[in-house]
């Protein structure tokens, strides 16, 4: 008997609008109505190929590239973190490559280190343009720029790590974290891959490997003997089929939340991945491009983590001129749980159900209703009643309640729940009651999932 | 803008009306034994043990540690074998006023150097990893009694983050805080109002029980923190706040049996010293300034910290002026209700195991010891029985 491939292709004859709101909820940061009616009528292949080409943002600014480079730059030197993480979030909201910013966002968690440690936010800035260029690159690349970035050394105390006095916190979180995953070596692999990593260090914020530091004898690492060094290291770990089974389990709890993928999935994905030189971009297109992806069972099964939330509702409200103060959107993701360029620990943020404590929707929340009344934005109230006029010709609740609910979720409400919504509008002036509907929305549980 | 009364009377896509802050009849919080509670302070990051209760009469010590050799005249000698760090000259005063007992020598079997497989053993009080499910020793011990008390079992996380896997149970609700300012509702908030409890079948039915855990916890924060402040000065640092913040609920009257907290930093694999001696400072500052407040406060309960890390660190110093994941560490028990004493063996220096400290008590053996004097029971939370240090008076 022949197995049904788990990946296999998703059949574009059932191609509708509330497809490409879920693949814009997960691969993006929403989109808008022109973005959805666009993707409508191109079909599946053109939508998911712009968004792996990095084109799927109408209304980039033309100086996009000059100002982000600048604030970029302003925020090094200025030296405060909320400027930095100002910088990424205008990157999310107004560039053209959202799938990039998000997937740097997953290795940012991946790779998690933190500016409490680093103290300097040069290098910090400097690792987040490589998570970003390396996005969707092969894992082997990918791996070794950052295994070789300076903000990671220093996190990681690799300056301590010499011959003779070996510092097993590099090693150790290579394998544990970034590559093999806890269970796939043993204390004696951490001692020698230690070891083998003596020489890397940084000097004036650039990678070297010193060979007056380095340990040049013989190691044993996962049963391979050998005058290993670094390098050596990282191939022995990438071929090891651990390494492709737990970026594979990554990528699916990124792009499908947890427990949509089996194993057997999981499994062909890593054998995918070790067929095709472990490039990123082959997985993430083959998940968006999948059955599995769009299949109804696969929704609601991943909860939107907080960049998406905010990003995603301002991008969705085309809340963009002018651009909101990107400073109190960081403040927000903050308070939401994810200070950007400070994940908790070096395991980075938990993420999933743990998104959703008590503060966290306290914060989210409060962010929806600053939304709308502009004190989460700083540029005054949202409005949402000339988005719908534009896109749909309405202004009265029955169309704001359509057309919102299709833009945000894909669909129109089934009566009873359009009624509840309804029966929460207090506003009898049509602004401030497209205003409410957009609240009662983005707060409800259906925000909070995709 | 939309009024408090709009939230009310909508609902969001789910079938559930939505409900404002204070607008629901006050929950009582009462508890079978109100009377104690427990704060557990989490060293994170693997706290050296050596360096805190320094073994100085170990030939081995001064073997081990160059760098970071602590001169045996500047310890607070506890016994002629083992004296404080002489940062923890707070403890010192705790241990001689019968409110602090120190437990030497502990871990479980076969420690694991990982910080997140070691910190899931002591979460869960579990040892293998197919046990780890994310729910945790005192969420248990509070499941068990949510069923009768569905009101009254809960625990709060103070610090940065979701609540502790230490903390989750089944049932029992955990909620988290950094400060109070996180849960004030800028505006009118939409949230659940259900009936009874949803049961979480699925992820929207799990975030519609959390809309209604986060309303409920941010009303009950502000009824009851707005009208106390202390006095009381307390350590600027993280965990002197977070005890702080514990302090001001617990005069406010907020009921959570078990409040939890952490104290970062303590992963010290480079130039130790100084950075050890201040977190240790800021640790025995806070919590004696944290219970001597209480006292003055007599908030009519009595409380008892527990102190642990994940794991110790290894005996040798590294070539950074570090050291790096070992296995056994000291854990501390604190207040009024403590058989004030040292427990357990201190790790020899020199009779090693796989070049690794010793283990002499098992974390649950502390963890029985709590609690029995909690009142809860044991098996459950931690998936047998053990034999209790004897560190607490009743």
């Amino acid at each position: 008997m022949i197995e049904a491939d788990p990946w296999r292709r998703f059949d574009p004859n059932g191609w509708q609008s509330h497809h490409v709101v879920h693949l814009h909820r997960r691969a993006a940061f929403r989109a808008t109505w022109q973005e959805i009616e666009r993707d409508t009528r191109d079909g599946p292949d053109a939508s998911v190929t712009r968004l792996l080409e990095g084109r799927s943002q109408l209304g980039v600014p033309e100086r996009f590239d000059y100002v982000s480079k600048a604030l970029g730059k302003h925020a090094v030197s200025r030296g405060d973190v909320r400027n930095l993480q100002a910088w990424w979030i205008y990157r999310m909201l107004a560039g053209a490559d959202p799938l990039r910013e998000r997937l740097a966002l997953t290795w940012h968690d991946h790779f998690a280190t933190s500016q409490l440690k680093v103290r300097d936010l040069k290098v910090m800035h400097q690792q987040n343009e490589v998570l970003r260029s390396q996005a969707l690159a092969p894992f082997s690349t990918l791996l070794e720029k950052v295994a070789k970035d300076p903000a990671l050394l220093l996190w990681l105390d690799a300056e301590t790590n010499r011959a003779g006095h070996p510092n097993e916190n590099l090693a150790r979180e290579i394998m544990e974290l970034f590559t093999l995953g806890i269970g796939n070596f043993t204390e004696h692999d951490v001692k020698e891959a230690a070891r083998a990593l003596t020489g890397w260090t940084v000097r004036d914020r650039e990678f070297v490997d010193l060979d007056i530091r380095h340990d040049a004898g013989d190691k044993m690492i996962l049963g391979e003997k050998g005058p290993w060094r670094g390098d050596d290291l990282l191939r022995l770990l990438l071929d090891n089929p651990a390494t492709s089974q737990r970026i594979a389990a990554r990528l699916c709890e990124e792009f499908l939340g947890s427990g949509v993928a089996d194993d057997a999935a999981i499994r062909a994905l890593a054998a995918g991945l070790r067929q095709h030189d472990f490039e990123i971009r082959w997985a993430v297109e083959t998940i968006l491009r999948s059955q599995l992806f769009y299949a109804e069972g696969a929704r609601n099964r991943r909860v939107v983590g907080p960049a998406e939330f905010v990003i995603g509702a301002i991008r969705a409200l085309e809340f963009r001129k002018p651009m909101p103060r990107t400073a109190l959107l960081a403040d927000a993701l903050s308070r939401m749980g994810l200070a950007l360029f400070r994940p908790p620990n070096v395991g980075g943020w938990n993420g999933g159900e743990e998104w959703l404590s008590a503060r966290a929707l306290v914060a989210r929340t409060n962010f929806v209703c600053g939304l709308i009344s502009g004190e989460a934005t700083g540029r005054g109230p949202l409005d949402a009643l000339s988005l719908v006029q534009r896109h749909a010709n309405k202004s009265d609740l029955e169309g704001c309640l359509d057309f919102f609910a299709t833009l945000l979720f894909g669909k129109p409400m089934v009566a009873s729940e359009r009624d509840q919504i309804a029966n929460g509008v207090m506003a009898s002036k049509p602004d401030e009651m497209a205003r409410e509907v957009v609240a009662l929305l983005l707060a409800s549980p259906a925000a909070h999932i995709s | 803008m939309l009024t408090r009364r709009s939230f009310m009377q909508s609902s969001s896509l789910g079938a559930i009306a939505t409900a404002m802050p204070g607008m629901r009849r006050a929950v009582h919080w009462s508890l079978p034994r109100k009377d104690r509670v427990l704060v557990v302070v989490e060293l994170d990051g693997g706290n050296d043990g050596i360096n805190t209760v320094v073994p100085f009469a170990d030939e081995g010590y001064a073997k081990a540690r160059k760098k970071l050799f602590l001169n045996p005249n500047s310890l607070l000698k506890i016994d002629d074998s083992i004296g404080f760090n002489a940062n923890l000259e707070p403890f010192m005063e705790l241990l001689q006023g019968g409110q602090l007992s120190v437990v030497q020598g502990v871990a479980y079997p076969n420690p694991d150097l990982s910080h997140f497989r070691s910190r899931a053993i002591y979460h869960s009080a579990r040892l293998r990893a197919e046990d780890h499910v994310g729910i945790g020793w005192l969420g248990r011990s509070l499941d068990a009694r949510t069923k009768q008390h569905p009101k009254t079992s809960h625990a709060l996380f103070v610090g940065g983050g979701a609540p502790p896997i230490a903390l989750r149970g089944y049932r029992a609700p955990a909620s988290s805080l950094e400060s109070v300012s996180d849960f004030t509702l800028i505006d009118s908030p939409p949230v659940m109002r259900g009936q009874g409890q949803p049961k979480a079948r699925n992820l929207e039915d799990l975030v519609r029980q959390n809309l209604r855990r986060a309303d409920e916890t941010s009303r009950r924060l502000q009824q009851l923190v707005e009208a106390t402040k202390t006095d009381t000065p307390y350590p600027d640092a993280p965990i002197g706040q977070r005890l702080e913040l514990i302090a001001r609920l617990l005069r406010a009257g907020y009921e959570a049996p078990i409040f939890y907290t952490s104290h970062g930093g303590f992963d010290t694999h480079a130039n130790q010293l100084v950075t050890h001696g201040n977190l240790l400072n800021q640790l025995a500052t806070s919590i004696s300034t944290f219970l001597a407040d209480m006292k003055k406060a007599s908030v009519g309960r009595e409380i008892t910290v527990l102190v642990f890390s994940e794991f110790g660190r290894t005996v040798a110093e590294n070539g950074s002026a570090g050291t790096d994941h070992g296995t056994a560490g000291t854990m501390f028990v604190a207040g009024p209700a403590v058989a004030a004493g040292v427990y357990g063996t201190t790790p020899s220096m020199t009779d090693l195991r796989n070049g690794r400290l010793r283990v002499h008590v098992d974390f649950r053996q502390v963890y029985t010891d709590v609690l029995n004097w909690m009142g809860m029971s044991v098996d459950g939370p931690l998936g047998g029985r053990f034999e209790p240090v004897g560190v607490m008076r009743s």
